[in-house]
């Protein structure tokens, strides 16, 4: 194949990416820098101060309680992608292997709670959760006694699960569609189980599948935001509501500005380790593969 | 306009161009909105973006207005004050902003005079000059609505005698039953009045100590902390939350305009000397620098005027006390009832008037540290 070598004084290249340099200038760049540039500065009486210090940044490091609520974050988000992984996998499975003649209308269900608005979703589960609502009702129905978990951190899990395991199921799905078949036949001639062939062929196969919906999952848990307020009662705030509090509630531009860039920082530090990762394990695979060719 | 103005336009000037440009197009194809000889931004909170309070406005005025609606009334102030005034032309938001606006140099100080119409017919309390609205005596703006902060509970589930205090949101009896509305300050300042501390003076570090100390006991016995109304209003009704702390009437006149008579916020008793209760207030001003001076005026007048003050009182969303008298003549007995105007005098004389406290910063930080550390 050959390569053309261009310039950034081609035209036709800046031309081409021209808008999308535009657009991340205008909608990424300026505003990352605005904020920035606004945690280097403070707030008196609901009024912004330019003071060009590092107050805020101290305080951010400082506060015990910035630091738990980030830990809150963290553990919910790794615990909602575990739980996503675990539902997606049987679901995306069972999409390719056992329900082919429903795989279109069942992809198009799941679509369509995907695109149905968050917020509409959330009071829906308010609604189902609540002590006199649809679940109660069912369980009393059936004689159980009711269930008080609107107003908790189960609540909350259920609402992020919810909204977020469509990712992993379409992650894993497109992963494990790649699969060639012929490996899994391979298996069972060999006479290994199903679950043995599902163990040892195909989610090892689907790894680059789950390892994208994961990090998608992550990056996105970091800003959850109605799950924790509308189910979860607000009384665990997580980092997306600690932002809100600062911005809108203390009216402390400085200090959202500060928040919202350590949320930014972690999630671009899972990036790179996730990206390491899946550099190192894609070389690791590559001379196993070398190997085995000799 | 100045020729630094001409080259960058505010959303205020480039609404009023847009506007000539329509007229002077003259298309005749244009709705009646885009051919108004005025085009006016007003932010406010909601139920004063009714159209028929509005568009009742345009009609007679021969303007349009275009609606900004505030969440939260410091955020409000906040965007105004990082320039966003020049945006605007009038204003309807709590009291203590709108004061704010004048020493701010956001706000046009108002002559008395001009609105004496409007102040006749207010009740004795709001009659000029209205003093939480002045700034070196002259005055800011003009009182919309108003209603006070208290415990907001189902009678159904517990008396009101419960609730001469604030006490039951520490009883263990409580636990899980008490919901804290996450509207900035307001459910800090009840706290710090229970705790015997005036918010409204400036604190000393003991006493911010002291109201951290109520806001942790606040906390263990909360079930939740929710901005939505419709979600503490639903759990009021069923039992699940047993008060709203910080809602008060704004919370409550509406589910009573349904017919939930027995949702009442009242005003706790006098502790360690202190009013326990707090009058809120909303006002109407007008923005600093707006381009039709007279038209603002007249959207202000507009507001309190009886008729459309019945209407502000009376939205889908919230339902509150206006301070017009002779709107009071226009309410049916069941909107009274609804408002509960019989309450309003004792609510009033058991009541501090709401102002930004001094250390609101303060307080908002150890809400949201108290608030983090609680679970």
């Amino acid at each position: 194949m050959r390569v053309k070598e261009v310039n950034w004084s081609n035209k036709g290249l800046l031309s081409a990416t021209g808008p999308l340099t535009i657009m991340l200038l205008l909608f990424f760049l300026i505003p990352f820098f605005m904020t920035v540039v606004l945690s280097f500065q403070s707030t008196q009486y609901y009024r912004l101060q330019w003071t060009w210090d590092l107050d805020i940044w101290k305080e951010v490091f400082s506060e015990y309680f910035i630091w738990r609520i980030m830990w809150r974050t963290l553990t919910m988000s790794a615990l909602c992608v575990v739980l996503c992984v675990v539902i997606s996998l049987p679901i995306a499975y069972a999409l390719i292997n056992r329900m082919k003649s429903m795989e279109n209308n069942v992809k198009i269900l799941i679509v369509f709670a995907f695109l149905a608005d968050a917020v509409l979703k959330t009071f829906g589960w308010v609604l189902v959760l609540d002590k006199s609502g649809v679940m109660n009702g069912f369980l009393a129905w059936i004689g159980l006694p009711e269930i008080d978990i609107l107003f908790s951190p189960t609540a909350t899990m259920i609402g992020m699960v919810y909204n977020l395991v469509p990712y992993t199921i379409f992650t894993i799905y497109l992963s494990m569609d790649r699969i060639d078949r012929d490996l899994v036949r391979a298996a069972y001639d060999a006479g290994a189980s199903r679950f043995r062939t599902f163990w040892e062929v195909t989610l090892p196969l689907s790894k680059p599948g789950i390892f994208a919906g994961a990090i998608l999952v992550f990056v996105l848990s970091l800003g959850v935001f109605l799950e924790p307020k509308v189910m979860g009662g607000g009384t665990r705030p997580m980092a997306a509501e600690l932002i809100r509090q600062s911005f809108e509630t203390r009216v402390n531009w400085p200090l959202g500005a500060a928040l919202t860039l350590v949320v930014i920082a972690i999630g671009a530090i899972t990036l790179a380790i996730a990206g390491k990762i899946a550099a190192r394990t894609s070389a690791a695979n590559a001379t196993l593969a070398q190997e085995d060719s000799k | 306009m100045t020729l630094k103005n001409m080259f960058s336009p505010n959303r205020r000037e480039f609404l009023l161009s847009a506007s000539a440009a329509a007229a002077a197009a003259g298309t005749g194809l244009m709705p009646r909105a885009a051919q108004a000889a005025t085009s006016m931004r007003y932010m406010c909170w909601e139920g004063y973006d009714k159209p028929s309070i509005i568009q009742s406005f345009e009609a007679a005025n021969d303007a349009t207005v275009s609606i900004d609606l505030i969440t939260d009334s410091a955020a409000g102030f906040a965007k105004l004050a990082a320039g966003g005034y020049r945006d605007f032309d009038v204003v309807s938001s709590d009291s203590p902003w709108i004061a704010r606006m004048g020493p701010a140099g956001i706000g046009e100080y108002l002559d008395d005079a001009d609105f004496a119409d409007a102040y006749a017919g207010f009740y004795p309390q709001f009659q000029a000059p209205f003093t939480p609205l002045q700034h070196d005596g002259k005055s800011t703006g003009l009182p919309t609505r108003w209603g006070w902060v208290g415990p907001t509970v189902n009678t159904k589930f517990d008396t009101l005698e419960t609730w001469s205090s604030y006490a039951p949101c520490f009883d263990p009896a409580y636990k899980d039953k008490i919901c804290v509305m996450d509207w900035g300050d307001w459910p800090i300042l009840p706290m710090a009045l229970y705790a015997g501390i005036d918010p409204y003076k400036e604190l000393d570090k003991a006493e911010l100590e002291e109201i951290r100390k109520v806001l942790r006991a606040l906390f263990k016995n909360t079930r939740a902390v929710v901005a939505d109304l419709s979600v503490a209003q639903k759990g009021l009704l069923d039992g699940s939350f047993r008060a709203l702390i910080g809602g008060g009437t704004y919370a409550t006149s509406v589910l009573r305009k349904d017919g939930h008579k027995e949702i009442m916020s009242i005003v706790p008793d006098k502790k360690d000397g202190l009013n326990q209760g707090i009058i809120w207030m909303e006002a109407t001003g007008i923005v600093k620098g707006t381009s039709d001076v007279e038209k603002a005026k007249a959207l202000v007048k507009h507001m309190v005027s009886p008729e459309v003050a019945v209407e502000l009182a009376w939205t889908d969303a919230t339902c509150n006390l206006v301070p017009s008298k002779n709107a009071e003549d226009v309410f049916t007995a069941e909107q009274k009832d609804a408002l509960q105007v019989d309450y309003a005098q004792t609510a009033w004389n058991g009541s501090h008037f709401h102002d930004v406290a001094p250390n609101i910063d303060d307080l908002l930080k150890i809400f949201q540290e108290e608030l983090a550390l609680s679970q």
